[in-house]
């Protein structure tokens, strides 16, 4: 799936692709906002790092409780005031709160991966 | 009705609790035992920390970003995922259409949805939904 696709995600305002250090590779800015290519690469490197935190988070926590279900962790969001960053394994959306549908983008970026 | 008994009427939550951002008070119903809400608490917590640390770093960058302050994240596994807005969490499975609900909960209660929740939810299918609802 193409970032292209990406921006179809309901409420979308940027798409953005990185590389497993974080490193913005590919991005694409709906008109209009301050998501600057900068702040997307500090965002890349930032979903890089909490997508580890969170896979490091689940495994201990399945380790410690029995319970399974939480890996292999697909994807990590951050929500803003305004807008929620959603990432998948090296792609994200960032998707107005006020039309967000998070399922809708985890799927999209679940088809990034495949 | 309390936020947590809310999120716990929803078919597929498996726990919902708060915690306070200083100590180790904390709440909880649902399918856990009391050390493993401290530890989610806890957990919840130090996320909590990090992402609004993170948020911070992007001001400096972009003043007017609109990320700032962040209301909260979500770790989506693959058959559970986890859900947190201000001081409260939520353990739910990935069952379709529970994620959004559970977050547009969270959000209402103690985020930014202002106005009824039953109208963000149902505006999504479109048209004159207080006409519709009420």
């Amino acid at each position: 799936m193409s970032l292209d696709q990406l921006m179809q995600v309901p409420g979308a305002l940027a798409a953005f692709q990185y590389d497993d250090k974080g490193d913005l590779q590919a991005h694409q800015v709906k008109e209009g906002n301050e998501l600057t290519p900068q702040v997307l690469d500090l965002l890349a490197h930032t979903c890089v790092a909490n997508m580890a935190i969170a896979t490091m988070e689940a495994r201990g926590w399945e380790a410690l409780t029995g319970q399974t279900g939480f890996e292999p962790v697909q994807g990590f969001s951050l929500v803003g005031l305004d807008w929620s960053a959603v990432v998948g394994r090296n792609h994200g959306v960032v998707v107005k709160n006020r039309d967000v549908d998070y399922e809708a983008a985890f799927a999209a970026l679940a088809n990034c991966g495949a | 009705m309390r936020i947590i008994s809310q999120l716990m009427a929803i078919p597929g939550v498996i726990a919902a609790g708060e915690y306070a951002f200083r100590g180790d008070r904390y709440s909880f119903e649902g399918n856990m035992t009391d050390e493993l809400a401290r530890m989610a608490s806890i957990l919840c917590r130090s996320n909590t920390l990090a992402v609004n640390m993170q948020a911070e770093i992007f001001s400096a960058f972009s003043e007017n970003c609109g990320c700032k302050p962040v209301q909260g994240w979500i770790v989506h596994g693959k058959m559970m995922s986890v859900c947190v807005v201000g001081n409260f969490f939520c353990f739910c499975q990935n069952t379709p259409g529970l994620l959004n609900d559970v977050m547009t909960i969270l959000r209402a209660k103690v985020g930014d949805i202002e106005e009824n929740p039953l109208v963000y939810m149902y505006a999504k299918l479109g048209g004159d939904v207080n006409e519709k609802l009420y």
